[in-house]
């Protein structure tokens, strides 16, 4: 059997604003730990997150105009930043996801042919 | 569209990082509670959840560098960081920042000046002017070699004979002065420089025209058939207001009426750094030059300057041996003309024949303004060492948590970059000012000069590299061991390392030594002016007013010149300030000196028929206005005119010459005439008058007397005179003289005016230069040598506090303290001192050629300023030594 390390998928670079994007937009407003919890959550075990690399995701797609932060209270009254998509976003997702989409379809068009 | 966005927002991030993180501070903090309280609702203690938490979140901190990574430039976002620690630092300790600021200031401005002027000369490319590296000076070399002008039928052999130009073009040695009238509505006349020059001139060196035609294949070759002229750009700018309707118009020079046809290119002022106002060509050379007719024919005339343009392919070598083929052959085949002469080949040089020794010149200033900017950077690391050293826990503290060496290094060499990058703009500015004053240390010239002397982007960008190559030099070796900090015993706050102090002594001894260097040589050039002024010229140069003009520029001949002359001094003898006055065709000291041959009966010269003398034609009273003492025989009086016996004067060295061991009044002289091909027969024989006191001619500089003759000029006319007036009162009378001229004849205008102390001041000008360079930014140096001896002794006694304070508890006397002090102030001083005297000898080898027989090794020089380094480097001291000896036994003992 494989060990744990092996089995854990490394993200390809990119795909992890894509993922974080994909989430805000099903998810709607969200903070970062909020968002977090819901990857492990639909993930795990697969993709191990450290949690802190959402942030560099999230300053990147900030400052692409893509997500917008603001801080709000939660339900337990803790103070977080929640981040929602913009309409930018929208169609940066849009976008993005068909591109994703061709990528993964070319990959793996050449790998089942090689097989 | 959101890349660009993203990128901006990153550099933007990276300047002004505003609230950036704090708020990310803030996320983090609210994501760790969040956290937390999962934790906690999944029953853990508060304490638990709070290390939970923290374990799960794994890495505040580097999630912060990956943010900032993320959100701006790293590289950037440090840089701007290091910054304004660096500015802080810098604002905090503002006596350091300002002295050391300053320093490099006027080291980094004297490179930057002396740069300027070198810029000028020899990086700007001559402007309008092709190709200008393919450019050659042909000159004719002497017995001496040298590199002088050549006539004008030598011009035509070597166009004729070479095969590796493919022009060569000729131009009068130096812009002549011409009287300009007839322009328009403007009556009277004006004196303009002119320079008199080839039809092919502006075609070789492919300048354009900038209003009407240029000389070229519509102009003829054939004396007298092209009265045409070509203006300077800044000439019809500054005078005709760039009228475009003086094309075609017609101006008199010198009283015949010349086309303008055209305007030069803006700028363009051929290859030298002579301004010329108006450009004739040579076919008209006998209407505007005072030699006249002889001019185009005479091969023994000398007065042309030959450049030309290399062969596409053909090396300046290549050119200069078929050049010096050449000149073999024009001198085999005009012996009496060309003999004992050769021709030289060199790359176009602005001072054509003196590329090399103006490079000397330039590079001897730049060696001292380098030594300077060496000192003060040598200074600047030497208190970095210091800041250094107090800032070991710092550093110790910062490479405990982690930071890189390289980063360390990096964050120093910001502090010093950024101390450099103000003392290169305050450089920058000062700059400005001392291109001003190197330019009024130089005498006026007696011709205008076109030198730009601008700040251009190449100065500028000279001065930024300077700068940043002197802030890495000076601020490596500190920042390098700076960062070396042992991380155990910087925390521990040890004394200082052995090699520290090892480092910042070299710097000491260095800056000692080269102040030395640079203080024996301004001690050395100061000697040597001191010697120019101390040897008797002959003549009397205080208080004597100098105007050149030409009468041929007003039309008189050989019977009305001498009768203006006569009336000329005797008018200017009236004005009131006015001793004594005469004319002359030279003055001593200055530039143009006529040599003329002459035969003396019964005694055979070295070589040819004839000897040569300087030729000096004068009314009387010169040697009078001159106070130069006649020792045998008599002045010249009125009466030795025209139709009278030819007389003559002779200078101390020519009867010594001539008619050794023997009285030479009342010998002859023969004086050829002179014919088409130059002197010839038949002899008019000189009756010698007088014998007068040698006079210094030509340069005070080498120190020789050489022979000379002077002709009274009722007897020899020549057109082109200088009034020589002594004052009572030493004032300036060039405005009475012009006024005086003008209402005797307005056509001749005075063409340059000067003092004779000014005249001669110009062959002193490069010793007057370096001793003035030398020594301000010796002191300088000195100053800077002083501060960096006071730092290391300073710092020895802080160091040595305790030792010092055990030694009085235990009975040492004051005067073991101040030995012990001394000691270790002067022992750097003193080998400071030894390997700059060791240099300065060396040095002072290299400079003899420019110190008129001051024995390199001066002993006046040397011990002076060898004294003069042990006192500063005592005053250095005095302060440390008060320190030391007061310290309190009990205080140092409980110092830590």
């Amino acid at each position: 059997m494989a060990s744990e390390s092996t089995d854990r998928v490394e993200l390809l670079q990119g795909t992890l604003d894509l993922i974080v994007l994909r989430a805000l937009d099903t998810m709607g407003p969200q903070h970062a730990y909020g968002l977090a919890a819901r990857l492990e959550q639909v993930a795990e075990p697969s993709l191990r997150l450290n949690q802190g690399t959402l942030y560099p995701a999230l300053v990147r797609l900030e400052q692409k105009g893509w997500i917008k932060g603001a801080w709000q209270r939660t339900e337990t009254n803790r103070e977080a930043k929640y981040y929602s998509v913009t309409k930018a976003g929208v169609r940066g997702l849009e976008k993005q996801t068909e591109r994703w989409r061709r990528l993964a379809g070319l990959v793996d068009k050449l790998l089942l042919n090689e097989g | 569209m959101a890349s660009l966005r993203r990128f901006f927002l990153r550099l933007a991030n990276a300047l002004r990082p505003g609230r950036a993180e704090p708020d990310l501070a803030r996320e983090l903090t609210s994501h760790l509670t969040l956290l937390e309280d999962d934790f906690r609702r999944r029953g853990m203690s508060p304490e638990e959840a709070r290390l939970a938490a923290t374990r799960a979140f794994n890495g505040v901190e580097q999630t912060k560098e990956l943010h900032r990574d993320a959100r701006s430039f790293r590289w950037l976002d440090d840089a701007r960081r290091d910054l304004r620690h660096a500015g802080r630092l810098l604002r905090r300790d503002r006596l350091f920042t300002a002295t050391a600021a300053l320093s490099l200031a006027l080291g980094i401005s004297a490179n930057t000046t002396i740069f300027t002027v070198a810029n000028a000369l020899l990086f700007q490319p001559p402007a309008g002017v092709v190709e200008p590296d393919r450019l050659v000076d042909i000159g004719t070399s002497g017995l001496r070699g040298g590199f002088g002008p050549s006539s004008y039928p030598n011009y035509l052999d070597i166009r004729e004979r070479t095969t590796s130009l493919d022009g060569v073009y000729a131009y009068s040695r130096f812009p002549q002065a011409m009287s300009l009238g007839g322009v328009g509505t403007d009556v009277g006349t004006e004196s303009v420089f002119g320079s008199v020059v080839t039809i092919n001139y502006f075609t070789v060196l492919g300048a354009i025209p900038a209003a009407g035609r240029l000389f070229g294949r519509a102009d003829s070759d054939h004396p007298g058939a092209s009265p045409v002229v070509v203006l300077s750009h800044r000439f019809w700018t500054r005078h005709f207001n760039t009228d475009p309707t003086l094309l075609g118009r017609a101006v008199m020079l010198n009283g015949h009426p010349f086309t303008v046809v055209g305007v030069a290119s803006e700028g363009f002022h051929g290859t030298g750094v002579r301004a010329v106002d108006v450009w004739v060509p040579m076919n008209m050379a006998a209407a505007v030059t005072a030699q006249a007719a002889a001019t185009l024919t005479d091969r023994a005339a000398h007065w042309l300057l030959i450049g030309g343009r290399l062969k596409p392919d053909l090396s300046v070598s290549q050119a200069a041996a078929e050049m010096d083929v050449i000149g073999r052959t024009l001198e085999r085949a005009y012996p009496e003309q060309n003999r004992g002469t050769g021709l030289r080949l060199m790359a176009s040089s602005p001072v054509p024949g003196n590329g090399g020794p103006m490079v000397a010149f330039l590079a001897l200033l730049i060696v001292i303004v380098s030594l300077v900017l060496i000192v003060a950077c040598a200074n600047v690391a030497g208190v970095l060492l210091a800041r250094g050293a107090a800032r070991r826990q710092e550093m110790a503290l910062r490479l405990a948590i982690g930071a890189g060496r390289a980063r360390l290094v990096r964050q120093l060499l910001t502090e010093t970059v950024l101390l450099f990058v103000l003392g290169g703009t305050v450089g920058l500015l000062l700059a400005r000012g001392m291109v001003s004053v190197l330019v009024s240390l130089l005498p006026t010239l007696p011709f205008p000069v076109d030198l730009s002397l601008t700040l251009d982007g190449r100065v500028i960008a000279y001065t930024v590299g300077l700068s940043l190559l002197a802030a890495l030099l000076s601020g490596l070796a500190p920042a390098l061991q700076a960062s070396k900090a042992d991380v155990l015993s910087g925390l521990r706050n040890d004394p200082g390392l052995a090699g520290r102090l090892r480092l910042r002594h070299a710097f000491v001894i260095g800056q000692v030594a080269i102040s030395i260097v640079l203080i024996i040589s301004a001690g050395l050039f100061l000697r040597a002016l001191q010697r120019a002024a101390s040897i008797d010229p002959g003549f009397d140069p205080r208080g004597v007013e100098l105007a050149s003009l030409d009468l041929a520029q007003a039309g008189y001949t050989k019977t009305t010149g001498p009768l203006f002359a006569r009336e000329l001094v005797d008018r200017v003898r009236e004005l009131s300030d006015v001793q004594s006055v005469t004319v002359a065709t030279s003055v001593p000291g200055g530039f143009e000196v006529r040599r003329e041959a002459l035969a003396v009966p019964g005694v055979q010269p070295p070589n040819g028929r004839f000897f040569t003398v300087d030729w000096n034609v004068v009314e009387p009273g010169f040697f009078a206005t001159l106070r130069t003492p006649i020792s045998a025989g008599r002045d010249f009086t009125p009466d030795d005119r025209a139709g009278t016996q030819p007389v003559v004067v002779v200078s101390e060295s020519a009867a010594r010459q001539f008619w050794p061991g023997q009285d030479a009044v009342g010998k002859y002289l023969s004086q050829p005439t002179h014919g088409p091909q130059g002197p010839t027969n038949p002899m008019q024989p000189l009756l010698v008058i007088g014998v007068a006191r040698d006079v210094q001619s030509s340069s005070l500089v080498d120190g020789v007397a050489r022979a000379s003759a002077y002709v009274p000029l009722q007897q020899q006319y020549v057109s082109s005179l200088t009034i020589v007036a002594r004052t009572t009162s030493g004032r300036r009378i060039t405005d009475q003289l012009r006024a005086l001229l003008a209402s005797m004849n307005p056509n001749v205008p005075i063409m340059t005016s000067q003092t004779l102390e000014d005249s001669i001041a110009l062959g002193l000008a490069p010793q007057r230069v370096v001793a003035s360079v030398a020594g301000g930014l010796g002191i300088v140096a000195l100053l800077l040598a002083a501060i960096g001896v006071y730092g290391v002794t300073a710092y020895a006694v802080a160091r040595r506090t305790r030792e010092i304070g055990i030694r009085i508890a235990l009975g040492a006397r004051r005067t073991d303290v101040v030995r012990m002090v001394l000691q270790e102030g002067l022992s750097l001083t003193l080998i400071g001192a030894g390997v700059g005297l060791t240099l300065a000898g060396a040095t002072s080898h290299v400079l003899a050629a420019f110190l008129f027989g001051i024995p390199p090794i001066d002993p006046l020089t040397f011990t002076g300023t060898t004294l003069l380094f042990v006192a500063i480097g005592v005053a250095a001291c005095y302060v440390p030594i008060r320190r030391a000896t007061r310290i309190d036994a009990m205080e140092a003992l409980r110092y830590e």
